[in-house]
């Protein structure tokens, strides 16, 4: 009945935390993925895939808790559309992160000598790419409370400038990994080569919608 | 009616604070029962005298019913009590019925509603009714650009800040000088003359005075605490600087929510004690003539009623409007808090009754345009409209309904009384 009690909703902004948090979890456990399987220990390769799928679920819950919460009656402080988009692209990144410790976990495959450091320098720099999302996305309650405006606003676009030159790197050194695969061609058998690729997509997908998500987090600041 | 203004309006006063859980339920309500009471009998008498004798003129009623002086007193102070009677039960019906509803705007139909009914349209002072009920619309229009300006100057002079505990340093006792000055102006400018005697020197320019000299002692004292909380923290990440400001804001919050009870204490203590005033005047002096200011007594009873109200329910409703306002951090709840007593202040100065809810609700909506919040309900508007076209008539109607009772029934015991009131 009372009045101002009916004026305020749920505010997103502390579930976003919520779902970025879930997300970087996940992104947290794709180096030791990769070490496992250089290592060879596929055991753990398993444990760390179901851990994946685990978190990726609970990330999906709470971004179906955020999605429900926010009908068109509500007002935000910045664009629905924005917020629904950059949700939708954080949430590829935990897909990503399954699919990468999915086919590292249905194949017992070997990495080869030569390309050991190559995937290791490569996963690296993945992690990089993201952690700079993850760091700067998890300063969202901060920004809602400076009004997505001002200094705070003004530090996290600082922080993911870097975004786009280093999903660039990632490329590059992507592009590298696959010609020294295909020089080594005649020593691989053919399904491991698939094999390989299928880690480089996954592992690239997974800096590409960090990527994409720092677009998105840039407009909601700038555009409201 | 006063019990019922405190039991459910009084709770909307003090929600920022209770909502940003800066200070515990029953200490907003101590704070809150005393700044009402005190709003009520230091500021209450410009509305009490619009809803006492500016709606329905009493000279009017004279020329419009025909009938003589004390015909027509009987009859304005029946009708002062079936709108009395009316607001309480219309209050209650709608409440019975979970619907929202303002005791200002229960009060002024059923006053204009015997009015009409008992001497005809123009027995109703139409010009006052229609700044009232353009007030109605102004109110939450000026709260919600008050607190819209307000908010974005925070936002931008200290939560937007490279170093926002250093911008609070000079900002907060800002804030807390414009508080104090406008409660302090609003109290003396002019007014205060009912209660103590001889003091016109304090009422003129001399408030002004008074007035900014407060302002500069309270921003003074408050800056000495600030200094002492934020001093050594201007070096940190700006999100723990931004913690340690909103901590800052808190007392500010209670201070701001103190001054919207107050301000609500003044304009809504006339919804109970207006037409209470009205009858109290022509039954003890016999007269329509209203010259007199309104009696301390009157207030004081208003406000009395008002805490008792607030002290009883009131714990309840603040519990509940609590726990749905978390979004109102402590620099949101200033700037609401500081547009809603402005407005409200400004209003019962010029003798308008407002709804202090609606002012509040208009004010977070500016906040929300300005980006301050996370989720706000703009739907929330269409309900406080179609509150006003339901409670109007609604207790208009019931207004009429008890005046043409209490016209048959009880006309000739009023006539008696108010006779010998005159003569004696």
């Amino acid at each position: 009945m009372n009045i101002i009690g009916e004026l305020f909703g749920k505010s997103p902004f502390g579930s976003l935390l919520q779902h970025t948090k879930k997300v970087y979890e996940c992104v947290k456990l794709v180096k030791p993925l990769m070490q496992a399987v250089l290592e060879e220990d596929y055991k753990q390769v398993r444990e760390l895939q179901d851990r994946v799928s685990k978190l990726e679920y609970e990330a999906d819950v709470v971004k179906h808790e955020i999605r429900s919460n926010l009908p068109r009656r509500f007002f935000l402080p910045v664009n629905r559309d924005e917020l629904d988009n950059f949700l939708k692209c954080e949430d590829k990144i935990a897909d990503g992160v399954e699919d990468f410790a999915v086919v590292l976990m249905i194949r017992e495959t070997k990495i080869h000598p030569d390309l050991k450091e190559g995937f290791l320098d490569y996963v690296n720099q993945i992690v990089k790419v993201s952690e700079l999302l993850m760091n700067a996305a998890e300063e969202m309650v901060n920004l809602a409370e400076t009004s997505f405006s001002g200094a705070e606003a003004e530090s996290v676009l600082d922080s993911i400038r870097g975004l786009g030159e280093e999903e660039w790197k990632a490329d590059r050194m992507e592009r590298e990994i696959a010609r020294t695969i295909y020089s080594l061609e005649a020593q691989l058998d053919p399904i491991t080569i698939i094999f390989y690729e299928k880690i480089l997509v996954t592992l690239g997908r997974i800096a590409n919608e960090a990527e994409n998500t720092g677009d998105l987090l840039r407009q909601m600041i700038v555009k409201g | 009616m006063a019990w019922n203004i405190g039991a459910n309006d009084v709770a909307n006063s003090m929600a920022a604070s209770v909502g940003s859980k800066v200070i515990s339920i029953k200490g907003a309500i101590i704070a809150a029962g005393l700044c009402e009471f005190a709003g009520a009998v230091l500021v209450g008498s410009h509305v009490t005298d619009t809803v006492r004798k500016g709606i329905v003129s009493p000279e009017a009623l004279v020329c419009g019913t025909g009938a003589g002086e004390v015909n027509a007193a009987a009859l304005l102070a029946i009708g002062m009590t079936s709108a009395l009677l009316a607001a309480a039960i219309w209050l209650n019906i709608a409440t019975w019925m979970g619907m929202p509803v303002s005791t200002t705007h229960s009060i002024v139909g059923a006053v204009a509603g015997f009015g009409i009914v008992a001497a005809g349209f123009s027995c109703v002072n139409w010009g006052k009714m229609g700044q009232i009920v353009a007030s109605w619309f102004i109110s939450p229009v000026a709260g919600g650009i008050l607190a819209f300006i307000l908010f974005k100057l925070i936002n931008k002079c200290i939560l937007g800040r490279e170093r926002p505990a250093r911008a609070a340093l000079k900002g907060a006792p800002l804030i807390v000088f414009i508080v104090t000055v406008v409660v302090a102006l609003a109290t003396l400018y002019k007014g205060l003359k009912h209660i103590i005697q001889g003091i016109e020197w304090l009422t003129g320019s001399w408030a002004v005075v008074i007035a900014i000299g407060l302002g500069v002692m309270c921003a003074g004292f408050s800056a000495v605490f600030i200094r002492r909380a934020l001093a050594d923290k201007t070096r940190l990440s700006i999100p723990e600087q931004l913690e340690h400001v909103e901590r800052i804001f808190a007392p500010i919050v209670i201070a701001t929510s103190c001054s919207v009870a107050f301000a609500h204490g003044a304009n809504d203590v006339a919804n109970a004690i207006g037409p209470l005033a009205a009858v109290v005047h022509i039954l003890t002096c016999g007269t329509i003539v209203m010259k007199v200011a309104v009696p301390f007594w009157v207030l004081a009873l208003g406000g009395i009623g008002i805490v008792l109200g607030l002290a009883t329910f009131g714990y309840r409703v603040m519990a509940t409007v609590g726990e749905k306002i978390t979004q109102l951090t402590p620099s949101r709840g200033v700037a609401a808090n500081i547009a809603a007593a402005i407005t409200v202040l400004a209003c019962t100065r010029l003798k308008l009754p407002v709804s202090t809810t609606h002012t509040l609700v208009g004010a977070i909506l500016g906040i929300g345009i300005a980006r301050g919040l996370g989720a706000v309900n703009k739907d929330v508007t269409k309900s406080i409209f179609s509150s006003w076209f339901i409670t109007v008539p609604a207790a208009a109607l019931i207004a009429v309904i008890l005046f043409l009772l209490g016209k048959v029934f009880l006309l000739s015991t009023f006539i008696e009384i108010i006779q010998s009131a005159a003569a004696g």
